[in-house]
């Protein structure tokens, strides 16, 4: 076939891959016959409504002198590690706010960290487009520093994102800026699966966050600079399972709703969204009203949710820290407006594992926690 | 830090224009000009078949996806189940939630010791 006809059948395939997608968004729509809020205010629920006093900031952790890029805390209670442009990741006891750990990193540009399952180790990642994972129990060097345990090796692009697999203790997800998404195996330092990449249906653009479904941890869902996020079954690396289109910027982040049917996302276009993972269904978009001065839009850089679902805490690059009541898709408190709140952007942001407790972390170098102080009624 | 966008696009229909070209060849150029050279044709030829091929297979997915669609409930089926996933799940953070309540959660707000003397937190005070 010559050129010329190869690039004939390129200009055709390429406007029917247009117009199946036009069918597709058109199909979806039809499909659409309500959102969440629409449905919960038709069964008459309500806004929650929070005192001013009831979400409260109960710890400022204090140590790093850079900005906070990422945070994750251990599944039993109170310990979280947290990774900064100072080059270090510190791991805090978030109870006493003492620091139980503090690691100087061989690349200071770190962009991400992770605690294992069991709590004695942690990874991080950034612009070494390595994932190093650290022992805590190590005896340290002369230096008196932890050193590495492992370098997982491969990636052709920063890695933006890392998570252990839940009930896995030698398995590690990451999320690249080489477009791709991997499975490691963390004892041997074994690539075992690449998502994207040379494979079709992959991410055309840097991969920035991952989310594991906790309730299948053979399932994940990545979130890229491509405006969409893919859904992954960690045993069919050959293609993603689902793509999820609807948000108009970065996808920055990508976290499973609890009943791990549902997955919320945070982007650019300064929207929160939450779809369906089964049928595709974008359910809910949260999104501020914008005032009419054409201000810039504040992306959304992180977001988590409560351990029910109902509440969705989203960090902002204006320092707004929203609490959006997930139902009606209302904010009902602004952390960021809170005494003692951050005075910079939000980072990263993630619920203890019993939900009692919030970590935000920040560009003013700070971590807080924060937690329910006021009358709480149980029925 | 340097900046995180370090985006590679790839357009659907920006391959195969000019790619394999030199810079003197290009469309409507009158048959006298100098022949391509063949490693840049032969570069232009693969090019293309690789990206018609990644087209299919769009195609296919789509096709598969349009077809899933037909049986697909709308996304009110989908909402009732977030509602329905919510209720009896205790959540400490919310003002009104069902029970049981755990004494942990409230954790951070009780006398806590920490090596820099004694700390505590109370219920309904300032601090950070």
């Amino acid at each position: 076939m010559s050129v010329a006809e190869l690039k004939e059948r390129h200009i055709a395939a390429t406007a029917n891959v247009n117009a199946l997608r036009e069918r597709l968004k058109q199909r979806r729509q039809e499909l659409l016959d309500t959102d969440v809020a629409g449905y919960a205010k038709s069964h008459g629920k309500t806004a929650i409504g929070f005192g001013s006093t009831d979400l409260v900031c109960c710890r400022t952790l204090q140590g790093h002198t850079g900005k906070v890029y990422s945070l994750d805390w251990t599944p039993e209670r109170n310990r979280i590690v947290s990774a900064s442009q100072d080059g270090r990741l510190i791991v805090w006891n978030a109870l006493t706010s003492q620091k139980t750990h503090a690691i100087k990193l061989h690349c200071a540009w770190v962009m991400t960290c992770a605690f294992a399952p069991n709590g004695q180790s942690v990874a991080c990642g950034g612009l070494d487009s390595a994932c190093s994972i650290f022992n805590l129990n190590s005896q340290v060097d002369r230096d008196g520093n932890i050193p590495i345990s492992r370098v997982l090796t491969g990636h052709k692009g920063y890695v933006s994102s890392c998570q252990f697999v839940p009930d896995q203790e030698t398995r590690l997800i990451t999320g690249s800026g080489d477009q791709t998404c991997v499975l490691w195996d963390v004892t041997t330092g074994q690539r075992i699966s690449v998502f994207g990449g040379e494979f079709p249906s992959g991410h055309t653009a840097d991969v920035f966050s991952v989310s594991i479904n906790s309730s299948n941890s053979n399932m994940f869902v990545s979130g890229s600079c491509d405006a969409t996020a893919r859904l992954w079954d960690t045993r069919i690396a050959s293609r993603a399972v689902r793509t999820y289109h609807g948000h108009e910027g970065d996808v920055n982040a990508v976290k499973f709703f609890p009943d791990g049917q549902r997955f919320g996302t945070g982007s650019d276009d300064g929207t929160c969204r939450l779809f369906d993972m089964r049928t595709g269904h974008q359910l809910q978009i949260y999104s501020q009203q914008l005032d009419n001065n054409d201000n810039e839009v504040p992306t959304v850089t992180s977001i988590a949710f409560s351990i029910s679902g109902r509440l969705l805490f989203a960090g902002y690059s204006n320092g707004n820290c929203y609490v959006w009541d997930t139902l009606v898709a209302e904010v009902v408190l602004n952390l960021g407006a809170l005494q003692n709140s951050h005075e910079g952007r939000i980072s990263c942001l993630g619920l203890s594992a019993d939900g009692s407790a919030l970590c935000t972390g920040s560009w003013d170098k700070n971590l807080k926690i924060w937690a329910f102080g006021g009358h709480r009624r149980v029925i | 830090m340097t900046t995180r966008r370090m985006r590679r696009e790839e357009e659907v229909g920006a391959m195969g224009t000019t790619e394999g070209r030199s810079r003197e060849e290009g469309e409507g150029r009158p048959p006298s000009r100098l022949p391509i050279p063949r490693t840049g044709d032969f570069l232009g030829k693969h090019r293309l078949s690789a990206a018609i091929n990644r087209l299919d297979q769009e195609i296919h997915s789509l096709q598969e996806e349009l077809d899933k669609l037909d049986s697909t409930e709308p996304s009110s089926a989908a909402c009732k189940e977030v509602l329905v996933s919510m209720e009896g799940i205790p959540d400490a953070l919310l003002p009104v939630t069902r029970g049981p309540e755990i004494a942990a959660w409230n954790r951070w707000f009780e006398r806590v010791r920490s090596s820099h003397g004694h700390k505590w937190w109370q219920k309904g005070s300032d601090f950070s």
